[in-house]
């Protein structure tokens, strides 16, 4: 056969496909059931009837194994189906009388061979079908000639009959084919629509939890805003107005505009299977903090494990602790790039800087919580870097080469 | 966070002569004023004009000739981006800082598309307003780390897409990328062993490059649409 079972993959499993497989095979013991009938019926004409009783049992134990095989759809099957169909044809020209296979005479091997065209058909589309029937069609002219009928000599009549047989093959095969890519194309279709259906689903349901997130948001923005005007207002009738209230209103208002802000900032966007954006992520840690500004610089949404994220965010925070506890700095940078060296995530801050020399730290019992978000980062299989000077703040640097790969990876793949 | 420009006001520099004409764009009077509070108290500038629509921006950008403005993004009538492309077409010498409060990329991005060499969120401080306003009067584009960050992204995002569009170069990458990380430009040039004047050339240079390629896809977009073409 010209088309081999690897030039394509094969259609996508599907019930439609075993309908036809179930249709083709009781298609296959009625004509099994006929060769009986008919073997029984023109046995005397048989040259070899000891042949053809043998080749009619192995028919029949070949159907019995198709009917229980689970392996129907595979391509061994396949070529082995088209090997016993071309066989019955032949063997057709030895077993029958000289002569016998034209002249209307009770053809041997009946309508059986064409389950093979139906088979390839069925489980590879048009052309593989086609090619399968042209193949029963050469075995049917070659049965033919074993039988003692000459081709060059052939009548008008045999001519049609070996033509009506060569149409019936090829045809059977390239319309169960035809009738395979419909079904296959359909369910296809069926597929994605359903898949269309739960995305858009997945969708509605981020939005809406998004939706329920702004609701509470705007609720706490108005109550901040009364409360800020009403009390604004009272402390401007007040003679002097102490200054630690006032701070606290604009403290309430600067929450309120941080929770806004990193709302209206950003729809939400589609996260790949099982990953979360480090970008969301860094955002709500540096909203959590209030002392000093935070700003984060990603450059796009950062898709990463969960498990990453948790151990990245950790660390990022343990750095935020230190700029607000350390550093007197007046703002902070959480930048973050997914590129070709890696992930790099880095914490830096305008304050007044230190020192980096982990075994003087160590020493001093200063090293603790630098230690920890190394060995955050080299669980991860990556590595810290500061970058500090006195009087020049202070950048935390945390590289990852192979991020993505999640919890499994070696412990210290990336160490220095 | 405020998002202060990657220099740190230092307060050393004296005062001009002139003080700096500033145009305030804000639907919100509460803003105008405390904008103007803000400028005129410093000495450094003085408000010659104020505008609470895009309409009303491009024409009193006419009248009161200002070298700076300092414009919101939200706004009636037309919105601050082609207000924005409006005035920098008629008057390329003026300086536009966007002052947004919601700092929403697209739009912010935009707008340095179009001509803003600056941009502030609302919540800075009084002296990063003053100094902003200063330094995009001496050429110098106000760069935050936020801006940096999104500059740096939308250039990754549409990786040259023609060799006719320019891209970053190995530096000014260098260069962006600190910005990004909250470096100041005298920081950048101490740790790249450069000139502070050079850093700003990077700077510079980076957003004529944004600004080249939004005119270049422009440019496209027409010729794809057959709108190059002259009406017979």
């Amino acid at each position: 056969m010209a088309t081999s079972s690897d030039e394509r993959p094969p259609l996508p499993p599907q019930p439609g496909r075993r309908g036809l497989w179930l249709g083709i095979l009781a298609y296959r013991w009625a004509a099994f059931v006929w060769m009986v009938i008919l073997a029984i019926g023109a046995s005397e004409e048989f040259r070899r009837p000891a042949v053809a009783w043998l080749i009619l049992g192995a028919t029949g134990l070949w159907t019995l194994w198709l009917s229980v095989t689970p392996g129907w759809d595979r391509p061994l099957t396949r070529w082995l189906d088209l090997g016993v169909c071309i066989g019955l044809l032949l063997v057709s020209g030895i077993v029958m009388r000289e002569g016998y296979t034209v002249g209307g005479h009770p053809f041997f091997a009946t309508a059986y061979p064409v389950c093979a065209a139906l088979t390839w058909g069925a489980a590879r589309g048009v052309g593989p079908g086609l090619a399968a029937g042209f193949a029963l069609s050469v075995a049917l002219a070659l049965s033919r000639v074993i039988n003692g009928v000459s081709l060059a000599d052939a009548t008008g009549a045999q001519i049609e009959g070996l033509g009506n047989g060569v149409v019936y093959y090829i045809a059977a095969g390239g319309a169960m084919g035809l009738i395979a890519r419909t079904l296959g194309r359909a369910s296809e279709e069926l597929r994605r629509a359903q898949e269309e259906v739960l995305r858009e689903r997945e969708r509605v349901a981020r939005l809406s939890e998004h939706a329920t997130m702004g609701r509470k948001i705007h609720d706490s923005v108005l109550q901040a805003l009364a409360w800020v005007n009403k009390r604004g207002r009272e402390l401007g009738a007040e003679a002097s107005v102490p200054g630690p209230e006032v701070l606290r209103l604009a403290d309430m208002a600067a929450e309120q505009e941080r929770a806004l802000r990193a709302l209206i900032q950003r729809e939400p966007e589609e996260p790949p299977k099982e990953r979360a954006s480090l970008r969301d992520a860094l955002d709500a840690d540096a909203r959590a903090v209030g002392e000093v500004p935070v700003t984060v610089t990603a450059l796009g949404p950062i898709w990463l494990p969960e498990h990453e994220i948790d151990e990245l965010t950790a660390a990022v925070r343990q750095a935020l602790e230190n700029v607000v506890q350390h550093a007197a700095a007046t703002h902070a940078v959480v930048f973050a790039e997914e590129g070709e060296q890696g992930l790099i995530v880095s914490v830096r801050d305008d304050g007044v800087g230190f020192v980096y020399e982990e075994d003087v730290l160590r020493s001093r019992g200063k090293f603790g919580l630098l230690e920890s978000m190394k060995g955050r980062i080299e669980d991860l299989g990556g590595r810290m870097i500061v970058r500090s000077a006195p009087g020049s703040g202070t950048e935390v640097e945390f590289l990852i080469p192979e991020p993505g790969l999640g919890p499994d990876r070696a412990g210290d793949g990336g160490r220095p | 966070m405020s998002d202060e420009g990657p220099d740190g006001m230092t307060g050393d520099e004296p005062p001009p002569a002139e003080p700096i004409r500033v145009m305030v764009v804000d639907d919100h009077p509460v803003w105008r004023d405390g904008i103007r509070n803000d400028l005129e108290s410093s000495g450094v500038a003085t408000v010659v004009a104020e505008a609470s629509d895009g309409g009303e921006a491009i024409e009193r950008a006419r009248g009161s000739m200002p070298e700076v403005i300092l414009m919101d993004l939200q706004l009636p009538t037309v919105p601050g981006v082609e207000a924005i492309r409006a005035i920098v077409e008629e008057s390329p010498h003026v300086k536009v800082v966007v002052l947004s409060a919601s700092g929403e990329e697209p739009d912010v991005l935009e707008a340095v598309k179009v001509g803003a060499t600056g941009y502030l969120l609302k919540g800075s401080t009084a002296g990063e307003i003053v100094d902003a306003v200063r330094r995009v009067r001496d050429g110098e584009p106000v760069f935050t780390p936020s801006l940096a960050g999104m500059v740096l992204s939308e250039f990754r995002r549409v990786a040259a897409p023609d060799p006719g569009v320019p891209g970053l170069t190995p530096r000014e990458n260098e260069v962006l990328k600190l910005v990004a990380k909250g470096y100041t430009y005298r920081e950048i040039a101490e740790k790249l062993f450069i000139s502070v004047k050079t850093v700003q050339n990077h700077v510079q240079n980076i957003l004529t490059k944004l600004q080249l390629r939004k005119r270049y896809e422009l440019m496209r977009y027409a010729i794809q649409r057959g709108l190059d073409q002259a009406p017979e």
